[in-house]
């Protein structure tokens, strides 16, 4: 196995603690509710006898507004069930192979062999906590403030290295109705908009979506009336670490890609992207010049 | 004097569950200049006037909050006014119910204040509404609590 960042790590390490629940017969506005107030992607929902019975996320919200189901509908109705588990011991990258395998985004961590949920484990704390890694360490751009190292011949991740080298987007005036058909068919957490020269104006999330369910938007109307602009993006030759700080301190989960000053989008690098990538920000991690525990 | 009614504050603020949390900081300093007091949370009502939730400083706090401040945190090279901007920004397009706290614990007029500094101290909660029926009749603050319980201590 190849060396890398996450090597000997546990998901205790990355997780976070605070597990966000709702009885699985709560309304979906009362779980759009936390999820926005917490800036949070999904939610665990229990049984009356507290067990946990299954997840909701803002992606089934959305299907749930797609289907004009009124939001006071219990989220029992519009849950994936039942919820993934791992154990806060098992090691981060086989917590990433389940997520990778099972095709979801998060995994709930269980305390020793216990059903009792003790964390989440999701894409954005494993990134963030390769960031945390690069950042400290002696061959980060960040944390160099000038000093020229002895030996620069670190090859560093570009943004083109990791980014889905294509990008699905949408016209201003499409409906939301479209942009969802589009989001759920493509698996996309967000999709650029665009004017009628081509020009990228906006982006719409699954976060605008859940809003305007929120908000009682009708989902015929038109794109520009939610999306999100400017559009937040990066040159594809820019380093890991600029593109990864930008997507954290913005709090967005992607980053469209530019070529050089041209206006057109060439690709979309994600934080799931980059928690894939599980090497840090450059070769040095891989080729084992710095171990994990040289970090502290 | 004992109860709920005996102590609640009649002269209270509401706010609309469709406003923005703009409109809803301007209703906090209002209602503090007019109540005299620093208002830290206001309730939320239908256009029935039924209580449908609070809206507290902590909420808008909390959405306030970098959400990787805990990787932030232990970085020395943050610029902290862009977090900011960015912070108040993305509160822009955020209206009162979506951050509000939808399950409010009330007290009906006769409860009593051993009852409500319970349930104060038990839900960790700093105001409670005095709800008869659908009707709100008032509120009750913990400093109204506190002030109350040490007159009657030094008395």
């Amino acid at each position: 196995m190849k060396q890398n960042v996450l090597k000997g790590l546990c998901v205790k390490d990355a997780m976070r603690r605070q597990v966000l629940q709702l009885p699985e017969s709560a309304p979906i506005e009362k779980n759009i509710n936390l999820l926005i107030k917490y800036k949070v992607n999904a939610l665990l929902l229990a049984a009356e006898n507290n067990i946990p019975t299954g997840v909701v996320s803002k992606t089934d919200i959305m299907s749930a507004y797609y289907a004009s189901l009124p939001i006071e509908s219990p989220a029992k109705d519009i849950m994936s069930s039942p919820p993934l588990f791992c154990g806060e011991a098992d090691s981060l990258e086989s917590a990433l192979d389940k997520m990778r395998a099972e095709g979801v985004h998060r995994l709930y961590a269980c305390e020793g062999a216990s059903q009792s949920v003790a964390g989440i484990l999701a894409y954005p704390d494993i990134v963030g906590l390769l960031y945390l890694y690069c950042h400290k360490c002696e061959y980060s751009l960040l944390n160099r403030s000038g000093k020229k190292l002895e030996n620069d011949e670190v090859s560093r991740f570009r943004v083109k290295d990791v980014m889905t080298p294509a990008v699905r987007s949408f016209h201003e005036n499409d409906s939301l109705l479209t942009i969802m058909e589009g989001l759920s068919a493509y698996r996309f957490g967000a999709v650029l908009v665009t004017d009628e020269n081509d020009r990228a104006t906006g982006v719409v999330s699954k976060t605008d979506l859940i809003l305007a369910y929120m908000h009682g938007v009708s989902p015929h109307v038109a794109a520009r009336t939610v999306m999100t602009s400017p559009v937040l993006s990066c040159e594809e030759t820019e380093f890991l670490e600029g593109a990864i700080r930008t997507m954290i301190f913005s709090e967005v989960h992607r980053l469209f890609v530019h070529r050089g000053d041209s206006p057109n989008m060439v690709g979309v690098f994600s934080l799931s992207d980059a928690a894939r990538l599980r090497s840090g920000s450059c070769q040095a991690c891989v080729s084992s010049r710095i171990k994990v525990d040289q970090h502290d | 004097m004992s109860t709920a009614k005996d102590l609640m504050t009649t002269k209270f603020h509401t706010l609309r569950p469709d406003m923005s949390i703009a409109d809803a900081v301007k209703a906090f300093k209002e209602a503090s200049a007019n109540e005299e007091r620093k208002v830290f949370g206001i309730m939320v009502i239908d256009r029935k006037s039924r209580l449908v939730g609070m809206l507290s400083m902590y909420d808008i706090l909390l959405y306030l909050r970098p959400k990787h401040i805990h990787i932030w945190g232990m970085m020395d090279d943050i610029e902290a006014e862009g977090l900011m901007d960015q912070a108040c920004e993305r509160l822009k397009s955020i209206r009162v119910a979506d951050i509000m706290t939808p399950d409010v614990i009330t007290v009906t007029p006769d409860a009593h204040l051993m009852f409500i500094l319970d349930l104060m101290i038990k839900k960790h909660i700093r105001r409670v509404p005095v709800v008869e029926g659908e009707k709100i009749r008032g509120i009750v603050y913990i400093s109204s609590l506190f002030y109350h319980l040490l007159a009657r201590v030094t008395s």
